[in-house]
């Protein structure tokens, strides 16, 4: 009976503070939201290309990102499990430094650097590779390194907490039994180290979708994402209806792609065995 | 010979990605010395300007950084004290339906803050006259409370809980029990999760955009608006301040409870 009463007392406060401030906000809004314009600003919101452009916009930069942040993250994983450096430590640290750096100080870095009068141009100037300064900033590239910036911690320690635990014994013995490094990594560690590479690229891709800081600063006023227009439908054209059905969406979309996510990682486990990394 | 060869191509990458990392970060600690406006390498000298601009011009940015703390800490203190409690329920007992209560404690990391920002604003605005000091604060207790959860019961796995059974045969309270034996034993891993999210809500800045009024304004939110009239490096100098916090947060983790806890 104590314990029950413990119990209780211990998750108490929590669950209610969710349920008051979390959950019934959440759901209220949304029943709110369609019993004041039914679902008329969801079908405006699909039915209109310009809007539809804004989500497809918002899933091939996460996309991108992603692919990117696997394509640079996995070696740096690898080569961060693997490595018996006395700098391993350091090298931790530089790579949680940023992480741990605000979102709106970090893209103000990529502004210094990327701007038309930035360091990039005045270098690329000065050695004479252009005549005119390129064209980044408030371009889609500026907002996908800013991301790539943003999430790579991310991505490589979700990637390296998983190889750390896969035996290095397994390399040797594919490479003594004649496999080349290529195909170690496509037979051995690829397959084992999938759970993570999943986890990873699922966290990296909500965090993208969902990011608002580096679209609204290194994409300008014209780069529209999903969040970026929660923002300007709220503040610019004081339409909260559809500012509710762009917020919806965006977590039905997010919640759709975790769904599909998660049966990968399902499906994969069982073939690698049911490793549970991820 | 043959390893070598095969651990070169990861270690360019690395090395490349480490740069990449920290390159905007070392361009802003020089861009807060630069003597001139446009920010240029070389740097044609070295100034302290922006530094003072801080404290002297109108950039408001100390009382952002004023009302950013007040938010961070009050929101990671009640955090600590809601977080660990559900943190000890979750993992002292066995019980059905165990897993369903963690996804349920965690759930708000998986909600865009964007969404949960504008739902606040729209539920604040029904409800009417909450100062903005309490909705971010609200909006930050309870966007903040999985990662404390997370931290916690990730050092309570590790617990061992016949500690608690040995202190109370030898007559301890459960009061006793808890401040005496398992919360010493536990507080690096709590201390890490506190910096950790006491960080987060300081630098969050989608619910300070949403629900910050004219006379409360966080200090992510202030540079940003700042941004938007001016490029000069007083940017540089107040960045620069922030990212020596970090720093420091992290140099403290790593004595803490080392950086491993981040692998999890």
């Amino acid at each position: 009976m104590s314990k029950k009463r413990n119990f209780f007392f211990l998750s108490f406060p929590t669950t209610f503070a969710l349920l008051v401030l979390f959950v019934a906000p959440m759901v209220y809004i949304l029943i709110n939201t369609l019993q004041q314009d039914g679902i008329a600003n969801f079908v405006k919101f699909l039915t209109d290309s310009f809007y539809l452009n804004i989500l497809k916009t918002t899933v091939i930069i996460s996309l991108k990102t992603t692919g990117i942040l696997l394509l640079l993250g996995y070696p740096t994983a690898y080569f961060l499990a693997r490595t018996t450096s006395k700098l391993k430590n350091t090298m931790m640290i530089i790579i949680l430094f940023p992480f741990l750096v605000s979102a709106v100080v970090r893209s103000y870095g990529w502004m210094v650097i990327l701007g038309n009068k930035g360091l990039l141009n005045q270098f690329l100037l000065a050695v004479g590779l252009i005549e005119n300064p390129l064209k980044i900033m408030y371009t889609s590239h500026a907002v996908i390194v800013g991301l790539v910036h943003l999430l790579l911690p991310y991505m490589i320690l979700s990637i390296t907490g998983v190889i750390q635990g896969i035996d290095k014994n397994l390399e040797y013995a594919a490479s003594s039994l004649g496999c080349n490094p290529l195909k170690t990594f496509f037979k051995v560690l690829l397959p084992l180290s999938t759970p993570g590479i999943i986890s990873g690229c699922t966290l990296v891709f909500t965090l993208s979708m969902t990011a608002y800081v580096t679209p609204r600063l290194l994409g300008g006023a014209n780069f529209r994402m999903m969040s970026t227009m929660v923002f300007q439908e709220v503040n610019v054209n004081f339409n909260w209806g559809l500012a509710s059905a762009i917020s919806y969406i965006l977590m039905f979309v997010i919640l759709l792609f975790l769904v599909v996510f998660n049966l990968a990682t399902a499906s994969i486990n069982q073939r690698v065995g049911g490793q549970k990394h991820a | 010979m043959h390893e070598d060869r095969v651990s070169l191509f990861p270690k360019i990458v690395t090395i490349l990605v480490l740069i990449f990392l920290v390159a905007p970060l070392v361009v802003i600690i020089l861009a807060s010395f630069s003597p001139t406006v446009l920010v240029v390498f070389p740097p044609k000298g070295f100034s302290l300007k922006w530094y003072a601009n801080i404290f002297t011009s109108s950039t408001n940015f100390l009382s952002g950084l004023g009302n950013s703390l007040k938010v961070a800490i009050v929101a990671t203190l009640i955090d600590i004290v809601l977080g660990v409690a559900a943190a000890l329920s979750v993992t002292r007992y066995t019980f059905k339906g165990k897993h369903l209560l963690i996804a349920f404690f965690t759930s708000p990391m998986y909600v865009p803050s964007i969404a949960f920002a504008f739902v606040l604003l729209r539920v604040f605005s029904m409800i009417g006259g909450v100062p903005a000091y309490l909705r971010i604060l609200l909006g930050h207790s309870i966007i903040i409370i999985p990662y404390i959860i997370r931290n916690t019961i990730a050092v309570l796995a590790g617990y061992n809980w016949l500690l608690e059974d040995a202190a109370a045969s030898l007559s301890a309270n459960p009061l006793q029990t808890f401040t005496k034996v398992t919360l010493p034993l536990i507080k690096p891993g709590i201390m890490a999760g506190a910096l950790l999210s006491f960080l987060y809500s300081f630098d969050e800045a989608v619910l300070g955009s949403l629900l910050s009024s004219p006379r409360f304004i966080t200090l992510p939110i202030r540079i940003m608006n700042y941004m938007e009239f001016s490029f000069d490096p007083t940017l540089a100098a107040i960045s620069t301040l922030l990212i020596v916090m970090s720093l420091t947060s992290i140099v403290l983790m790593e004595r803490l409870i080392g950086l491993d806890m981040f692998l999890k």
